[in-house]
């Protein structure tokens, strides 16, 4: 409830406040965003697992971003960062597959 | 799906130190308790180990050690310990809106910008093929009126001449009969059906060696230094573009043009081409085409000179 609502806030603040994007960052946004995503649907799995932890959910995130973000700057210096990143986005998208369906498995028993 | 993940639901715990990932045999088998007994055969093809974590463990294995240690560990008061995961929760939680939003909001802030971009960009081209076009056709203007002031100066027989030449060079609108053509590719060909720019300049030329006296490729009058070239897939005839199908037209004389031009090489490959590839390649008399002045001439090294008055 308070995570939804955490949730909530957090876009709501990023939509409105309109922060500038450093251009340095701007390539691994969309690794950030997969990772966040990531993190969501992990926790929420967690979560109907009944093994949910708020420490592992907040270090996982922060852990994923950043080594994404390593993995697309050190391909990016050695000329394959495009490729890198559809790797991190493969990868973290198939836990993301992997993650809603054992949600749906939870939600609907099917 | 489930019969192919056999460790997906309920046995995190059991995989939280790794070890079904990779067994020591190699293979990987099923755990049974989907399908059948335990002593399954194993495998023929397993799958490696990489790629069976890969689809196995979405879940972050940190989850299932943490629920293991608090099961074991009795740790600090339970409220504290509730308020600090809060806190984390709330914070992550936060950290993982504000990414998802400030990427939509950079996302939608560049979309515009791009596109608008784009549009500027089109729009510029536009308005420059525009002014070209009224540029010439001013041009044209002009020289008729040329003509016409030199008509009416009396210089009759000179002028004959000078017409007989600006007719050749393309320099008058003309009408008279002859024939059109029209070529396309072949349907959904990309590779064998395609016509070059080579195709077409043999075709004209075929058309020019047959008695043509006037052509246009694509509704562009072609002049004494007109170029039919390619850039990517579209054609440039004077470097005005021109798109498919393209109708040449060739204002002759009727009794020999078409004789003539059946006989050329330009008309025997597009023949070829139509019965080999499928192209379409139509050849029609007409009794009275109308075709406009070419471009006037780029002047590179006469300049006007400077006005008297």
């Amino acid at each position: 409830m308070y995570a939804a609502l955490a949730l909530l806030a957090g876009i709501v603040i990023g939509l409105f406040v309109q922060p500038t994007v450093p251009d340095w960052i701007a390539p691994y946004l969309p690794i950030a965003v997969i990772a966040a995503l990531d993190a969501v649907f992990g926790g929420l799995r967690a979560k109907l697992d009944r093994i949910f932890d708020a420490k592992v959910f907040v270090v996982s995130f922060v852990a994923n971003v950043l080594v994404a973000a390593l993995i697309v700057f050190l391909g990016d210096q050695l000329g394959v960062g495009n490729q890198l990143s559809t790797a991190v986005v493969v990868v973290l998208g198939i836990r993301i597959f992997g993650n809603v369906a054992a949600i749906r498995r939870h939600i609907f028993k099917a | 799906m489930p019969d192919r993940q056999p460790a997906a639901d309920g046995s995190a715990g059991e995989r939280s130190d790794g070890t079904v990932a990779g067994r020591p045999d190699g293979s990987v088998r099923a755990d049974g308790s989907a399908e059948g007994p335990v002593t399954a055969l194993p495998r023929r093809n397993p799958r490696p180990a990489l790629l069976a974590s890969l689809l196995g463990d979405t879940l972050d294995p940190g989850y299932a050690e943490a629920a293991a240690r608090r099961g074991r560990v009795t740790g600090p008061a339970p409220s504290r310990r509730r308020l600090a995961g809060l806190w984390y929760l709330a914070a992550g939680v936060l950290a993982v809106g504000l990414v998802i939003g400030i990427a939509a909001r950079a996302t939608a802030q560049s979309a515009p910008g791009v596109e608008r971009t784009r549009s500027a960009l089109l729009d510029d081209v536009q308005s420059a093929q525009h002014r070209a076009d009224e540029l010439a056709a001013s041009a044209s203007d002009l020289a008729a009126q040329i003509r016409s002031t030199q008509a009416a100066l009396g210089a009759a027989r000179p002028l004959a001449t000078v017409q007989a030449l600006e007719r050749a060079g393309g320099l008058t609108a003309v009408h008279g009969p002859g024939l059109r053509i029209q070529v396309d590719g072949a349907q959904g060909g990309s590779g064998s059906g395609v016509i070059l720019d080579t195709d077409l300049q043999l075709l004209v030329n075929g058309l020019w060696a047959s008695g043509a006296e006037a052509v246009t490729v694509g509704g562009v009058r072609l002049q004494t230094t007109s170029a039919i070239r390619q850039a990517g897939g579209a054609i440039l005839v004077d470097n005005t573009p021109v798109f498919w199908p393209i109708t040449v037209e060739a204002i002759g004389n009727p009794a020999t043009l078409h004789v003539n031009f059946v006989g050329t090489e330009g008309f025997g490959r597009f023949s070829a081409f139509a019965s080999l590839y499928g192209i379409r390649f139509d050849l029609t008399a007409q009794p009275d085409l109308t075709m406009p002045a070419a471009a006037a001439p780029d002047l590179r090294y006469a300049s006007a000179a400077p006005t008297t008055r």
